[in-house]
C-alpha cells in the first residue's frame, strides 16, 4: 500500500462522493421500476446514454445549456416510457423469464440502434465552463462539477422522497408496487402509473447521463452498459425497491471503486470487477441488501 | 424406439456424413466456415438450453463458459514458435511454452475446466433466483473477462491469441454437435433429465418430492458449462484469434436469440433455430455494409444486423412466446404425419 | 407407536404469530385431522413439519431423531410426503411425468450412469415406471397418463398429487384440504380412498380439512386451531362438543 497525503486522501474521496452520486441517480431508476414491477431494466443503462447524446446534439446545434438540459431530461423521460409501452406492457402476466429476455432485446436495439444512428465512434462531450471549469483548494485542484453533482443528487433524492411519500402520484406508485389488482380496483390507473415510474426514473437517468457527460467527455454508444450493470448492483447492494438503498449503494460502489485503485493500484485492471465481486458477496450474505425487505413465497 | 424409426435415422445420419463428405470436398472456405459456425452454435444453443430451458435457470454467463473453453483449448494446441510470436509483451508461463497438445485431448481439458468453472461458480451463484442469478452469472462471466485481459503470462491479455492451429473441420465440429444432441436427448429423457425439469416447473413441490434443488441445478449447470468450453474451443481453433472483447455479453446474447427463437425447452428447437440464425448472421451481413440514400450515407457500421436480431428477439418473446417448437420434439411420426397430411391439403386447394 | 412428535412449535413472521407452542403427536397408521377457521395457521404447522418453513421456536422428531432444521427433501427422503392447498404440480410435464419425478429421491444410479442407460439405471428406470402406473391405476388415472397434468380437471389434479406424494414412499402423509371443491358424494369417496391408501400403503396420515363430514368421518383424533393456539384436541366425539371449539368454529360454521 502506498502512503497517501491527507490531500490525497481527500481528492480522492471527493471524486468517490462524485462518482457515486452519479451511480446513485441511475441506480434509483433500477430500484422504482424493479419496485413496481420486480423486473430489472436491461434497458436502463442505453437510456442513460441516449441522454448523454441527446445534450450532445442540442449543444451541437448551439442550444445554450439551460435549454438543451431540460430538453434533455424530457425526451429521455419520454423515451424511457417508450421502452416500457413497447418492450414489457404486453407482457404484464408472462413468465419472468419472457419480461428479462425482452429487456435484453429492448437494450442490444437501443445499443445497435445508437451505433447506426451516431456512429461506433466517440465523440467529445461539449465542455459548459460553469460546470466544467477547475477550482484550487490548498493543494488540491477539483473541477466544480465535483461539488455539483452530489449537491443536485441530493437535491433530486429529496424531491423524488417528497413525490413518493406525500403526493397522491407517489401513493399511487406505492399502492401498485404492493399489488397490482388490489391497485386497480381501487381505482388507480396501473398502466400510467406505471409509465410515470419509468418517466421518472429515466429523468433522473438524464441527470445522471449529463452529469457524466460533463465529467467523463467521451461517448459513445455502448458507455451505458458497465454503468447500467453497476448502477443495477448499487441498487442491490442497497436493498432492491429502496430508494435511499439505491443513493447509499450508489456511494459505497463509487467510494469503494475510486479508493480500490488509489490504495491498490496493481488492481487497477480488475476495477469493473470490483462491482461483481461486491454484488456476489452481497447476494450471498445478505441477498435483500441494506435497506431491502424480505421477500418470500407463499407456499 | 421402433425398427422403422432405427432405419429412418441411420439413413438420415449416412445422408449427413455423405454431404459432410461432399461439403469437406467441394465447398468454398467461406461456406464450410458457416457450416461449422452452425454446428458449435447448434452444442452452444444445446448446453443453454439445457441450463435455462430444461432446468429453467436464468444464466447470462455463457460467454464466460465459452471463452475458458476457448483459451484452455487454443493454449494447448499453439505451437511452441507461435506462442514465442504472441507473447511479444511478456513470455508465456514456463510450463506452457513447451506444451504442444493434440487437439482432442486439448479439447477435452478445456470441457473438462469449464466444468470445473462452471462449478466453482455454480456453488455460490446458484443459491440465487431469477434475475438475481442472471445478473450474478453475467457478473462472472465478467469477471472471468477481466481476468483474461489482466494474465498477461497466460492468456496475453488483451492483446489475445493469434495462429491457433485450424484443427476444427466439419468432422470435429458436426461430430461433437451429434454427440451433444444425443447426450441431450438421453439426459433430458432420463430420471435426473425428469428432476430438472420438475425445478423448471416449480421448485417448492420439486423440493418437496425430494429432489435436492441444489444438487441438480449444480450438475445442470455444470453439464452445461462443459458443452459451453467445447463450443468455445471448437470455435477458438475455427477463426485461429481469440481475444477478451470477442467474449462479452453479445456473444451470450446470440445464443439467448437462438434458444428463445427455437423454444426454450426443445432440443430440436435449438437445432433449427442454430442453424436458421448463423447463416441469417451471414445472409444479413449486407446490412452492416454501406447504404447510400441519395442525399445521406448510411456508414457501413456493425450495428443494423444487431438491430434486426434484437427486434427479432423482442417480436419472438412479445408475439410468439413459445418460439418455433415450445417444448415439442421431433419424432419420426410427426414427421410423416406432416408429410403425409400435406397431400390431402393440396388436393383440397386445387378444387 | 410414536411416529412423529413436536415439543412448542411456534413460527414467527415479523411481529405476527402464526402458530403459537404446537404439540402434536402422530401415532403410527392412525389418520389425525387439524381443523381451524381459515387463516388459523394450518398450512404454517404443515411447512414446518415439512421443512419449508423453520420454526422459530420448538423442535420436530420424526420416528425419534430431531428434524427441525432439516431441508425440504430431505425430510422427504425420511419417509414424510405431502399435498399442497394451491395444487403444485409440473404443470406443462405429462401426468405419468409428474409421478415418475417423485420416484427420482430414491435413485442409486448416479447421473453418468443414466446417460449410459446402464442396466443398473435401466432396472430402476423400469421400476419407477411400473410403480407409477401402479399408483395411476389406483388413483384411477391410468388412462390420462400422457395427458399434461394442467389439463385435468381439478378433482383429478388432486388425485394426482396424492399418487404423486405416494410415490415418495412415504410412511408418514400430510394432506392439505384433499377435499377441498368436492361435492358431497365426491368427499365420500375420498374418505374411502384416504382409508384404503392408509391400509394399502401402511400410511400415517395427518390432513388438514374443512369439511366436517369428511373429518369427522375419518379422523381418530383432531387438533382445532385458532390464531395458531391449539385451542382443543381429541377424538371427534370430544371435538364436537367442545364448547370452545363451537365457539371459534363450528358455532359459526355449522349452525349459520
Amino acid at each position: 500500500m502506498i502512503k497517501m497525503t491527507l490531500d490525497m486522501f481527500l481528492q480522492h474521496l471527493t471524486n468517490g462522493i462524485s462518482l457515486g452520486s452519479l451511480y446513485a441517480l441511475i441506480a434509483i431508476g433500477y430500484t422504482m421500476v424493479y419496485g413496481i414491477l420486480r423486473l430489472i431494466n436491461f434497458a436502463h443503462g442505453d437510456i442513460f446514454m441516449m441522454a448523454t447524446y441527446f445534450t450532445f446534439f442540442g449543444v451541437l446545434f448551439g442550444g445554450k445549456w439551460y435549454i438543451v438540459f431540460p430538453i434533455t431530461i424530457i425526451l429521455t423521460a419520454l423515451l424511457g416510457m417508450l421502452v416500457e409501452i413497447s418492450a414489457y406492457r404486453n407482457l404484464r402476466d408472462a413468465p419472468k423469464i419472457s419480461i428479462l429476455i425482452s429487456a435484453i432485446g429492448a437494450s442490444f436495439l437501443i445499443e445497435n440502434l445508437a451505433i447506426v444512428i451516431f456512429g461506433g465512434r466517440p465523440k467529445a462531450f461539449p465542455t459548459i465552463p460553469l460546470f466544467t471549469s477547475v477550482v484550487h483548494i490548498r493543494n488540491i485542484s477539483i473541477q466544480r462539477l465535483t461539488f455539483i453533482i452530489p449537491v443536485v443528487t441530493v437535491i433530486l433524492l429529496l424531491s423524488l422522497l417528497f413525490l413518493i411519500n406525500k403526493t397522491k402520484t407517489g401513493m399511487a406508485m406505492r399502492a401498485v408496487s404492493k399489488d397490482h389488482e388490489t391497485a386497480r380496483l381501487m381505482g388507480i390507473n396501473v398502466d400510467r402509473t406505471i409509465s410515470i415510474t419509468f418517466g421518472i426514473g429515466s429523468a433522473l437517468a438524464a441527470v445522471g447521463g449529463i452529469m457524466w457527460g460533463l465529467k467523463f467527455p467521451q461517448i459513445q454508444p455502448l458507455m451505458g452498459v458497465m454503468p447500467g450493470l453497476k448502477c443495477f448492483i448499487a441498487a442491490v447492494i442497497g436493498g432492491i425497491g429502496s430508494i435511499s438503498g439505491a443513493v447509499i449503494g450508489g456511494f459505497i460502489l463509487g467510494i469503494g471503486e475510486i479508493m480500490l485503485v488509489a490504495l491498490l493500484p496493481s488492481l487497477t485492471g480488475y476495477r469493473d470487477a470490483f462491482a461483481f465481486i461486491l454484488l456476489i458477496a452481497i447476494l450471498l450474505l445478505k441477498p435483500t441488501g441494506i435497506m431491502g425487505e424480505k421477500i418470500s413465497e407463499k407456499v | 424406439m421402433k425398427k422403422r424409426d432405427y432405419y429412418l435415422t441411420a439413413i438420415s445420419l449416412i445422408l449427413l456424413i455423405g454431404f459432410i463428405f461432399y461439403a469437406d470436398n467441394n465447398m468454398d472456405a467461406y461456406m464450410v466456415r458457416i457450416l461449422n459456425l452452425c454446428a458449435i452454435y447448434t452444442i452452444l444453443g444445446l448446453s443453454m438450453n439445457l441450463i435455462n430451458g430444461f432446468t429453467g435457470l436464468f444464466s447470462l454467463g455463457h460467454a464466460g463458459f465459452m471463452s475458458v473453453g476457448a483459451y484452455v483449448t487454443a493454449i494447448l494446441t499453439l505451437s511452441v514458435n507461435a506462442k514465442v510470436q504472441n507473447f511479444f509483451l511478456k513470455p508465456i508461463a514456463a510450463p506452457l511454452s513447451n506444451v504442444v497438445w493434440p487437439f482432442f485431448p486439448a479439447l477435452l481439458l478445456g470441457g473438462a475446466l469449464t466444468a470445473l468453472v462452471g462449478f466453482l461458480i455454480g456453488a455460490p451463484a446458484l443459491r440465487l433466483k431469477g434475475d438475481y442469478l442472471a445478473i450474478a452469472t453475467l457478473g462472472f462471466a465478467e469477471i472471468i473477462r477481466v481476468i483474461f485481459t489482466n494474465t498477461q503470462t497466460i492468456t496475453n491479455g488483451a492483446l489475445g491469441l493469434k495462429g491457433i492451429p485450424a484443427y476444427t473441420n466439419l468432422w470435429w465440429s458436426f461430430g461433437i454437435a451429434i454427440f451433444t444432441i444425443v447426450t441431450m436427448i438421453l439426459l433430458i429423457n432420463s430420471s435426473y433429465g425428469r428432476a430438472f425439469k420438475a425445478i423448471r416447473e416449480d421448485e417448492i413441490a420439486a423440493e418437496s418430492m425430494g429432489i435436492d434443488l441444489f444438487k441438480h441445478k449444480v450438475l445442470s449447470f455444470t453439464i452445461g458449462a462443459f458443452f459451453a468450453g467445447i463450443g468455445g474451443g471448437l470455435l477458438g481453433n475455427l477463426l485461429g484469434t481469440i481475444d477478451p472483447l470477442m467474449f462479452r455479453f453479445t456473444l451470450t446474447f446470440n445464443i439467448l436469440l437462438i434458444i428463445v427463437l427455437g423454444g426454450i425447452g426443445s432440443i430440436t428447437g435449438t437445432v433449427i433455430s442454430a442453424f436458421v440464425v448463423t447463416i441469417a448472421q451471414e445472409a444479413l451481413r449486407f446490412l452492416d455494409q454501406s447504404i447510400n440514400l441519395g442525399f445521406v450515407v448510411i456508414p457501413g457500421v456493425a450495428g443494423m444486423r444487431m438491430v434486426v436480431f434484437s427486434i427479432l428477439l423482442m417480436l419472438v418473446v412479445l408475439f410468439y412466446r413459445h418460439g418455433l417448437m415450445g417444448t415439442n420434439e421431433f419424432s419420426w411420426d410427426k414427421f410423416l404425419n406432416v408429410i403425409s397430411m400435406k397431400k390431402p391439403l393440396l388436393k383440397g386447394g386445387r378444387k | 407407536m410414536e411416529i412423529l412428535r413436536s415439543d412448542n412449535i411456534t413460527m414467527q413472521f415479523g411481529g405476527l404469530t402464526a402458530v403459537k407452542d404446537f404439540n402434536l403427536t402422530l401415532n403410527k397408521g392412525e389418520i389425525v385431522a387439524l381443523i381451524g377457521p381459515n387463516g388459523a395457521g394450518k398450512t404454517t404447522a404443515f411447512n414446518m413439519i415439512t421443512g419449508v418453513y423453520k420454526p422459530t421456536n420448538g423442535k420436530i422428531y420424526y420416528k425419534g431423531s430431531e428434524i427441525t432444521h432439516m431441508a425440504p427433501y430431505q425430510i422427504t427422503k425420511l419417509g414424510i410426503a405431502r399435498t399442497f392447498q394451491n395444487i403444485r404440480l409440473f404443470k406443462d410435464l405429462s401426468v405419468l411425468e409428474n409421478v415418475l419425478i417423485a420416484n427420482h429421491l430414491h435413485i442409486k444410479s448416479n447421473v453418468f450412469e443414466a446417460l449410459l442407460r446402464l442396466p443398473k439405471y435401466k432396472n430402476e428406470d423400469r421400476k419407477m415406471m411400473r410403480k407409477s402406473l401402479e399408483l395411476l391405476e389406483i388413483v384411477g388415472l391410468a388412462d390420462e397418463k400422457h395427458e399434461k397434468s394442467s389439463s385435468l380437471p381439478y378433482g383429478k389434479q388432486r388425485r394426482l398429487e396424492i399418487a404423486r406424494a405416494l410415490a415418495t414412499s412415504p410412511e408418514l402423509l400430510l394432506l392439505d384440504e384433499p377435499a377441498a371443491g368436492m361435492n358431497p358424494t365426491e368427499s365420500e369417496d375420498l374418505t374411502k380412498f384416504i382409508r384404503q391408501i392408509r391400509d394399502d400403503f401402511n400410511l400415517t396420515i395427518f390432513m388438514i380439512e374443512h369439511h366436517m363430514q369428511v373429518v369427522m368421518g375419518i379422523s381418530e383424533r383432531i387438533y382445532v386451531f385458532d390464531y395458531g393456539i391449539t385451542i382443543a384436541h381429541g377424538s371427534p366425539k370430544e371435538i364436537q362438543n367442545n364448547q370452545r371449539v363451537i365457539e371459534a368454529y363450528l358455532g359459526v360454521d355449522e349452525n349459520a
